[in-house]
């Protein structure tokens, strides 16, 4: 069990529901943590999900009105963006990605902001790096070896499953699991196999994502839902309910690759859904959007949406990720003005 | 740099990661009101007025109670000159054609939008409400609402054809108005409220605590800061909020407060209270701001009763995941809006208004339009010059009546009893009236009917409502051209009663064809009765639906006395309302002729007619809280007391203000005025989504 698993085991007792006392006790919310849970319980459990709703209309108005209502300003807003920084999983997913350019990420990922602004900041000696640095499988290596050099202990993420589309043959899937881990990623970014959601076969997408949960052995499971291909938020709710009943440790919005990617609406729903997976476990399951989160505006609304729905208590790199690639340069270019008055030109911060 | 400044440093936020405040600067409304000197006086015939000898009241800021500026209050010369000054451009005004005052509209629309800033923060500064609330809602919905009318305007000449202007316009805001609500002109009495809220039994425990949970992410604050929910009313909505959350903790109920409130200033914390007992003298007073008032129901047939027992009736939102079941209870629901899975939304397109207590105007929407518009056809009537009208004594006692004499003839003239529930009765104050023909001889005795008569009246109206409500339009057509048809067999002794009446042979047959084609007329308009679908912002339609109001109450005009009982009787079955009906005084003989068809055409009930002292009936019925429209046509005197007294529960009111009106003209006697008056609109939002 990794480390961050330990996070999600806090809440003691029964959980809320009546109904769900009964095949929902704390030991066996564990146990399926530990993957050696018989799963009969849970099979049980599912005749609920397909009963559940989502209303569409007011999860839209929602999502409007929360862009509007909640904005830092000065040094709240510098914080807040550091805060960002240390929660991206700073992400190359490039075919053309070498070792050079993932070593430049790495490098990135340790010193993702200049060193005289996090001084006058008086942070300089936080340790503000990023969350973890997020690569194709057959990129961990480089990765690896690149965060080794610069002496550091960033967790490497790589995606798996067939990454972005998933439609290849179950039996690589699981092998590109363990291949990743092998080769040294301690977090993996699974995406589901959307044929099973859409034909609704849930309890076959559960099996699957338990597999991937084995598969993964320590290392830590995010679930990409790729919710721009699941039809509709119903479908997000009860997707998101399987997967973290399956034993992630994160669910994640989408690969980046869809047309559509992390937007509020469907953010606001998978947040509902670990809430109420929180009240009913006492388990805390962290939430990734990624795709699409490019500037430091759109960081802070992230930001305050999980505070707002979650609470401060998520808004650790243990719970809660940003997957991006170009947004660290934006956010660096904000602080640069915060600190110095000025907006930067490109060349004046390092490139990543 | 950072580390010099006063107060939380990034390195401390990083760690509590709280907002901060984020305040709008209000300097642009701060510059205009020093362009007013801080001293607003009367905006009269586009200048600002400022005469003299006139005391101030302050405007302050409500949350550090600054103040802002002086307003004055008005006397009545300047309220004459403002009258007089729109009088005076009504002229110019009117006779522009619709595409030009559509530019002005859409011009002012404009200036909104260039000057939104100045707008927005003036509103916060004033009434302490979060600036994002009237940043993007109010601002934005203002421009929208003088767009969709200068639309309006722009088509009128084609889409209201005939449609006049009502003139001058007077409007009584009350305090708590905000810009918006200037903008939509909404009723006075749908002002603000706390809510009251009805979660079933079933999901009680897990609604209350998404609740709380929701609450407690609220922010309070200075309403000028980007960043709150919620600002604040001032002192005064503070301790109110108090003394009611003081009362029910009194009473065991359960309080929770949440929610990040400032201890300074007068901010009080969202606060939701349940387990309150229903005979609690609290739950049933208004809830005051901020609060909800939660209490579990267990069916939904409950729910629906007691959401309708109150006597508010402005606007109610359903949450259910069958829409079948969302239906039938916006359908059951006394309120002017309903949003099946949704709240608040507001679009200039769609009509806002209430019923009961919350008022009968409505604003937005078609239905807005009529309230400013006299129908086609019909005359422009100034108000009769006011009199003195005691509202004490008006039509409280009953003139005695006596015998007419000696009866002569075989057989002496049966009185008629008073037509409740069905069927002819002798009143409560057992005494009949005589009714002269027009050579002064007796034609009839009629009851004398009382107070206590209109209770039975009205009761017996309400049990016929909901089934009458419940019969398909075209059943209700079916009903109305076969009480034509009914009619029509009976016309020998219509015509002669009429005569006997005075009037003449031709004319008097005349009366009795064209009543008969009024209730056609109706049944068929009926079956079309103007339920129209809407469009609005959020993707999903707007059913405005026509409803019944309930049971309505009509004293009939002297004049024309079966074709007017008539002309009033149709509209108002057609469109489903249960009736009690006051016939001309002088003959109400050709009413009660007519009762005698209903009582075998009509479900018992759904029309009673009441004979007697119209100006006692009248005040009998004004004074009625359970009628809800009531229908005048007499009297300036009794107009202006039927308005007067029915300002107790705020029914609908129609009066003629004392001017006669052409019955048998089609636009006077069967014209679209008397369709919208006989039924209100409600409007069903219906949001489309998965």
């Amino acid at each position: 069990m990794s480390a961050h698993n330990q996070g999600t085991e806090l809440g003691k007792g029964p959980g809320l529901w009546a109904e769900c006392e009964v095949t929902w006790k704390h030991e066996e919310a564990k146990e399926y943590c530990n993957l050696e849970g018989s799963g009969k319980a849970h099979r049980e459990d599912l005749s609920w999900i397909s009963k559940i709703q989502v209303n569409q209309p007011a999860v839209l108005r929602r999502a409007e009105q929360i862009q509007a209502r909640r904005t830092v300003k000065k040094e709240w807003q510098a914080a807040w963006l550091l805060k960002a920084v240390t929660l991206i999983d700073l992400t190359t997913l490039s075919g053309d990605d070498t070792a050079s350019n993932v070593q430049r990420l790495c490098y990135k990922a340790k010193y993702p902001i200049r060193e005289d602004l996090l001084k006058a900041l008086n942070m300089h000696d936080k340790g503000i790096t990023t969350a973890a640095v997020c690569v194709y499988p057959a990129r961990v290596c480089d990765a690896v070896r690149a965060l080794q050099a610069a002496g550091c202990n960033i967790p490497v993420a790589s995606v798996a499953t067939g990454f972005p589309a998933g439609q290849t043959h179950l039996k690589t899937r699981l092998e590109e699991i363990r291949l990743a881990v092998e080769d040294g990623a301690s977090e993996i970014d699974v995406v589901i196999n959307r044929n099973l959601v859409l034909t609704g076969q849930w309890e076959a997408l559960y099996d699957e994502i338990r597999q991937f949960r084995k598969a993964c052995g320590e290392a830590h499971l995010k679930t990409i839902l790729a919710t721009g291909e699941l039809g509709s938020l119903t479908n997000v709710y009860k997707a998101s309910m399987i997967a973290m009943m399956a034993g992630a440790d994160f669910i994640k919005t989408s690969t980046g690759k869809e047309t559509v990617n992390a937007t509020f609406p469907v953010a606001i729903v998978m947040l509902r859904a670990i809430r109420d997976f929180f009240w009913k476990t006492g388990n805390k399951i962290g939430f990734k959007p990624a795709g699409g989160i490019r500037s430091a505006k759109d960081s802070l609304a992230w930001l305050s949406l999980v505070k707002e729905e979650l609470g401060d208590e998520w808004l650790t790199p243990e719970l809660f990720r940003i997957g991006a690639s170009s947004l660290l340069s934006d956010i660096e270019r904000q602080i640069y003005h915060h600190v110095t008055g000025r907006y930067a030109a490109y060349h004046d911060l390092p490139m990543s | 740099m950072a580390a010099t400044r006063v107060g939380p440093r990034a390195c401390d936020i990083f760690t509590t990661m709280e907002y901060g405040p984020a305040p709008e600067s209000h300097a642009c409304a701060l510059a205009w009101l020093d362009t007013q000197d801080r001293h607003l006086g009367h905006y009269v015939d586009g200048k600002w007025l400022n005469p003299e000898h006139r005391s101030s009241v302050p405007c302050q800021d409500p949350v550090t109670g600054e103040n802002l500026a002086t307003c004055l209050l008005a006397q009545a010369e300047d309220v004459c000159a403002a009258v007089e000054a729109a009088r005076t451009s009504l002229e110019s005004w009117s006779k522009l054609p619709g595409a030009a005052r559509a530019q002005h509209l859409s011009r002012l629309a404009k200036m909104l939008q260039k000057h939104q800033r100045l707008l927005w923060t003036l509103e916060s500064l004033v009434t302490g409400r979060a600036v994002r609330e009237v940043r993007d809602g109010d601002v934005s919905l203002a421009q929208q609402l003088l767009q969709y009318h200068a639309v309006q305007a722009h088509t009128q000449e084609e889409a209201l054809a005939g449609w006049e202007p009502m003139g001058v316009i007077g409007l009584i805001l009350p305090p708590t108005f905000s810009f918006i609500e200037m903008m939509w002109r909404v009723c006075p009495a749908l002002a603000v409220g706390g809510l009251r809220l009805l979660i079933q039994e079933s999901v009680w425990a897990e609604t209350l605590r998404r609740l709380q949970a929701r609450m407690g992410r609220l922010r309070s604050g200075r309403g000028l800061d980007g960043a709150v929910d919620m600002g604040a009313r001032g002192a005064a909505a503070r301790d109110l909020a108090q003394r009611y959350v003081r009362e029910a903790e009194s009473l065991g109920a359960q309080v929770f407060q949440a929610g990040d409130v400032p201890s300074d200033g007068p901010f009080y914390p969202p606060t939701l209270v349940s387990g309150l007992p229903p005979a609690a003298p609290c739950a049933q007073a208004e809830v005051p701001w901020p609060l909800v008032v939660a209490s579990p129901f267990r069916t939904a047939k409950e729910a629906l009763a007691m959401a309708n027992a109150t006597p508010r009736g402005g606007s109610g939102s359903v949450w259910s995941e069958r829409l079948g079941q969302a239906l039938e209870l916006g359908h059951g629901l006394q309120v002017g809006t309903v949003w099946i899975n949704s709240h608040g939304l507001r679009d200039p397109g769609v009509p806002t208004g209430g019923c009961k207590e919350s008022g009968s105007s409505w604003h937005g929407g078609p239905d807005g339009l009529y309230e400013y518009l006299r129908p086609p056809g019909t005359p422009a009537r100034l108000p009769a010059p006011s009199e003195n009208l005691n509202y004490d004594t008006f039509g409280l006692t009953v003139p005695s009546t006596l015998p007419a004499g000696p009866e002569a003839g075989p057989s002496p003239a049966p009185p008629y009893g008073l037509f409740v529930g069905g069927r002819f009765q002798a009143p409560g104050a057992r005494s009949s009236r005589p009714i002269p023909g027009a050579d002064g001889s007796l034609h009839g005795y009629v009851a004398e009917g009382g107070a206590k008569d209109i209770r039975g009246a009205v009761e017996a109206a309400h049990q016929a409502a909901p089934g009458w409500v419940g019969r398909s339009p075209g059943a209700r057509a079916a009903v109305l051209w076969a009480l034509a048809a009914a009619l029509e067999r009976r016309a020998p002794t219509l015509t002669s009663r009429l005569e006997r009446h005075g009037v003449g042979l031709k004319a008097a047959k005349a009366e009795v064809e064209l009543s008969a084609r009024r209730l056609r007329t109706w049944g068929a308009r009926a079956q079309a009765q103007g339920h129209s679908l809407q469009v609005a912002g959020l993707r999903g339609p707007v059913l405005r639906l026509r409803e019944a109001l309930g049971v309505l109450a009509i004293v009939c005009p002297e004049e024309w006395p079966l074709l007017a009982f008539v002309s009033l009787l149709a509209p108002a079955l057609a469109h489903g309302n249960a009736l009690v009906v006051v016939p001309s005084g002088a003959c109400p003989l050709l009413a009660l002729e007519l009762c005698q068809d209903m009582a075998t055409l009509l479900p018992a009930g759904l029309v009673n007619v009441v004979t007697g002292d119209r100006d006692h009936l009248t005040r009998c019925l004004a004074l009625h809280q359970d009628i809800q429209a009531l229908w005048y046509f007499g009297s300036a005197q009794g107009s202006r007391f039927a308005e007067w007294a029915s300002a107790g529960n705020l029914k609908a009111v129609w009066a003629n203000a004392g001017h006669p009106r052409a019955w048998d003209q089609e636009a006077e006697g069967a014209g679209p005025e008397l369709g919208l008056r006989a039924a209100r609109t409600k409007a069903l939002w219906l949001p489309a989504g998965d």
